[in-house]
């Protein structure tokens, strides 16, 4: 069931978690992903397409990903909330950290509380595979399911083979392979 | 004038990569080494500064936009960061109509399998950086299992954590 947020709901949820999770775009995805399935805005088919389309669209993934997801939600209009409310903050955060690391070296009190919050990103990172997996699981098809995520992972991480390239090559055995 | 040349060079380079520092070799062949808007030195902190704060890695074109050409720079930075996420919108109008076939919708599910183990792939190099004792990992753990198993909301889990680490450091 999936409810249609409002554009102030859509511009604060993205607000706050855009601009309280370190780490970069893929901890950012996650935890956004999380929050949307937790208040039933996106459901994990749409998610599954906004990421694997940011994937594959020039530019810094996760805000592709952040445009495409409101659009579903709330259209262009929630498009432009989004990204607005995502990258505003944060720019003005980075053009004054610019200007403190000009200035100093590095604040000891800054550093534990940011190393937290890295430990956090990773965490949602192995939550949201997990709230992934699940979506189409069964008793039946848990071993294919589980051999799918394992091929992935095992491609980009012994193989250096590129993130892209292995959303592609599990689109094309989709085409083929359609009962799983 | 130099404005729009700063949003058009940055916008160049936004537009050719795929992802985070992706980007940074045509910046610097074009910032620091053709048109000397600014200094490896100065291209370096904003790195580091777009590290240290929330939001993409991408955000360091903002800092390169402020260091060529002041505040006014640092907004062309930030649209030239924006204006390739419009892109998804098209790409995601063509395939929304297409949603229900029955290929389509194994498409998409071999797709979502594939993204999770890519997830599982880009939190290794992260923990690694994350992970340099025993409070990280328990941090790590404690989130993954409410993030996982509860419905706490996301910003209390990432405030609980940073608070965590802020009390390592004091004891």
């Amino acid at each position: 069931m999936v409810t249609v947020p409002t554009l102030k709901q859509l511009g604060l949820t993205y607000f706050r978690i855009g601009n309280t999770t370190f780490g970069g775009g893929v901890p950012t995805i996650a935890v956004l992903a999380r929050e949307f399935d937790r208040r039933g805005w996106l459901a994990p088919e749409q998610f599954t397409v906004a990421y694997g389309l940011a994937r594959i669209t020039p530019g810094t993934n996760m805000l592709a990903f952040c445009a495409g997801a409101a659009w579903l939600m709330r259209g262009l209009a929630g498009a432009v909330v989004a990204l607005a409310a995502v990258t505003i903050p944060s720019a003005i955060l980075v053009v004054w950290l610019t200007r403190i690391c000009e200035a100093s070296g590095g604040n000891r009190w800054a550093h534990a509380a940011i190393a937290g919050t890295l430990a956090a990103a990773v965490g949602s990172m192995l939550a949201a595979a997990l709230a992934l997996a699940r979506v189409h699981l069964t008793n039946r098809n848990w071993l294919s399911t589980a051999l799918v995520i394992a091929i992935a992972f095992a491609l980009a991480q012994f193989f250096n083979l590129s993130p892209i390239s292995i959303l592609g090559l599990a689109g094309v055995a989709g085409l083929f392979w359609t009962r799983l | 004038m130099k404005l729009l040349f700063v949003y058009l060079l940055l916008l160049k380079a936004t537009l050719t990569s795929f992802s985070g520092l992706a980007s940074l070799p045509v910046i610097r062949a074009d910032f620091v080494e053709h048109y000397r808007l600014l200094t490896d030195n100065q291209l370096n902190t904003a790195i580091a500064a777009s590290r240290l704060g929330p939001g993409p890695i991408g955000l360091y074109v903002v800092g390169v936009g402020y260091y060529a050409a002041g505040l006014p720079g640092a907004c062309a930075g930030w649209l030239a960061m924006v204006t390739p996420a419009f892109l998804i919108i098209p790409m995601l109008r063509f395939i929304g109509k297409r949603a229900e076939h029955p290929r389509v919708k194994s498409v998409i599910r071999l797709m979502l399998l594939a993204s999770s183990g890519l997830l599982l792939y880009s939190a290794v190099p992260l923990a690694r950086g994350a992970v340099t004792g025993p409070v990280s990992l328990a941090i790590l753990t404690a989130s993954f299992l409410a993030m996982a198993f509860t419905k706490i909301d996301s910003l209390w889990i990432i405030v609980g954590s940073a608070l965590a680490g802020l009390l390592a450091v004091a004891i």
